[in-house]
């Protein structure tokens, strides 16, 4: 290897992202849109796609079959425009600094707020990858599978995108497995929805009924279903672990567009499916929605949703794994990349793999409250959430880490208003539920 | 690989080199990019007491709320 005086050494993690630069940059020099798009496309669709994953497609099903068509049709849209404005916060901060959240937290607001945050990641990824592992175990349970195919299953696909030793082999692989998700377009098309009515729910209206708190946790789980800690962890470190610049930032904003688009429309999808199950009572439904679906719209659109859910599950465990492997190997301090090999980055490696293990592990114990989990992962990851929007937004707004690509005016007021918006329907769902079980409120 | 050899025009002879090729590699990176840069950590940033003050109280906030609903969550479970 030639280094000059001037140069740092080069690592194999260097040498590995320069080749997928080299591509980036011959494209660009040539005037290959197409190609250009191609190579910077990535962590926006698979934060967008990875989070409409098992709990949150069962809680858009959920939606439907209890409420039908209405106010959560145009939610869903609206919900991930929110989660674009953070997304495109945490690619932009990645492309720009070239670090991961947790290490700019940890490095520039200190060590407490670094590990807060780390571990509100690991405590809301630990529990939404139970609800993932739930997800692939009810999908396989259409096709009368057990739990110990659920965990080998997942645990197999962990394993296996980890072997290739590079971030463009693994991204590639999971945004391949990530498409799988229209299968939730595939499964509202075979209900036979009418059109006219899914048009007309874009008003707004009706209105869902129900309690006051039925309704805020509506709101707090569907919330938690578009927007998550894990995602700002992962798209921003995913960015810089890609190799993107500042330079790529328009087409790093056309990913996470083109995810957010991708995502309102397939989890629309499975809340026309679910919504199928209205006049069925669709509302007692907790997450065994395949079956129902086969009983109403026959065995295919059962078994379309069923392989929805395994595939929503299994890419979200990909994902969020390697957010909480990020987080680790960031707020620890060493090698936290793809592009290196499991000898030169153990922590990586071993808390992506572990954080999955456990999980899958839990799915395994006999008794485990596994549905009740796999529902409340959502809530909890918007209760959480605030803290790390918060941070987000003072990184995008710090002008000696961004320079030129610091926060404008108009991105801080709506960044601010999706704070308040989270935090207000999280709180509220949290305070409330609390006083109804100590039983100062009646329900 | 050959696509980043032939966009920047090096010579034959050195396409062969892998010495060559590592330091051509090296020119698709942004210095701040090199493990070598990202490894140095950035300045602390002087938080005011007023930010400080907002984020403990957040902070304490988040943690209440979630302590709510884990509550909640056990007791539903009975």
């Amino acid at each position: 290897m030639t280094v000059t005086p001037s140069q740092p050494p080069l690592t194999a993690e260097d040498t590995a992202r320069s080749r997928d630069r080299a591509r980036v940059h011959q494209a660009r020099g040539h005037g290959r849109r197409w190609q250009l798009l191609w190579l910077l496309a990535g962590p926006g669709i698979l934060a967008m796609l990875g989070e409409n994953d098992g709990p949150s497609m069962i809680a858009y099903a959920s939606d439907g079959a209890a409420y039908g068509l209405g106010f959560f049709v145009p939610f869903i849209p609206l919900l991930f425009a929110m989660a674009y404005v953070c997304q495109e916060m945490c690619m932009r901060i990645g492309a720009v600094t070239h670090r991961g959240y947790g290490e700019l937290v940890l490095q520039r607001y200190g060590k407490v707020w670094g590990w807060f945050s780390a571990g509100d990641l690991t405590a809301t990824n630990l529990v939404t990858l139970v609800g993932e592992f739930v997800s692939i175990r009810v999908g396989l349970a259409y096709f009368h599978l057990g739990a110990g195919v659920a965990v080998a299953l997942g645990m197999a696909l962990v394993v296996f995108t980890l072997s290739g030793r590079r971030y463009w082999r693994w991204e590639r692989i999971v945004l391949g497995m990530a498409l799988f998700n229209g299968l939730f377009l595939l499964a509202a098309i075979l209900v036979k929805p009418h059109a006219g009515a899914v048009a007309r729910s874009f008003d707004f209206l009706p209105f869902p009924g129900g309690s006051f708190n039925t309704l805020l946790l509506l709101l707090a789980s569907t919330i938690g279903a578009t927007v998550t800690p894990w995602m700002i962890f992962f798209q921003q470190s995913a960015s810089a672990d890609k190799g993107m610049t500042p330079s790529d930032i328009k087409h790093g904003r056309y990913d996470t567009a083109a995810g957010a688009v991708l995502a309102a429309i397939f989890g629309v999808g499975a809340l026309v499916a679910g919504a199928a199950l209205l006049t069925h009572n669709g509302s007692s439904i907790t997450v065994g929605f395949p079956a129902a679906l086969g009983h109403v719209a026959g065995s295919a659109t059962g078994a379309v949703f069923a392989l929805g859910l395994i595939e929503a599950g299994a890419v979200a465990v990909l994902t969020i794994s390697a957010s909480t492997a990020y987080a680790a190997g960031e707020c620890a301090g060493v090698s936290h990349s793809f592009n290196n090999s499991p000898r030169n980055a153990v922590l990586f490696y071993a808390a992506n793999i572990g954080v999955a293990l456990i999980a899958a592990a839990v799915i395994l114990i006999p008794g485990a409250p596994l549905i009740s989990i796999a529902l409340n992962a959502n809530v909890l990851a918007t209760v959480l959430l605030p803290v790390s929007l918060v941070f987000m937004v003072m990184l995008a707004n710090d002008t000696e880490l961004m320079g030129p690509w610091a926060n404008k005016r108009s991105t801080n007021a709506i960044g601010i208003t999706v704070i308040v918006f989270v935090g207000l329907c999280g709180a509220a769902y949290g305070i409330d539920s609390f006083l109804q079980v100590i039983h100062l409120i009646g329900s | 690989m050959n696509h980043a050899h032939q966009s920047s025009g090096i010579p034959e002879q050195d396409r062969r080199s892998p010495e060559r090729f590592e330091d051509e590699l090296v020119m698709h990176l942004a210095r701040g990019q090199l493990v070598a840069e990202t490894s140095r950590p950035v300045p602390r940033a002087a938080l005011s007491a007023r930010t400080a003050a907002g984020l403990w109280a957040l902070r304490v906030f988040v943690v209440l709320v979630s302590l709510m609903v884990i509550y909640t969550f056990i007791d539903q479970l009975h």
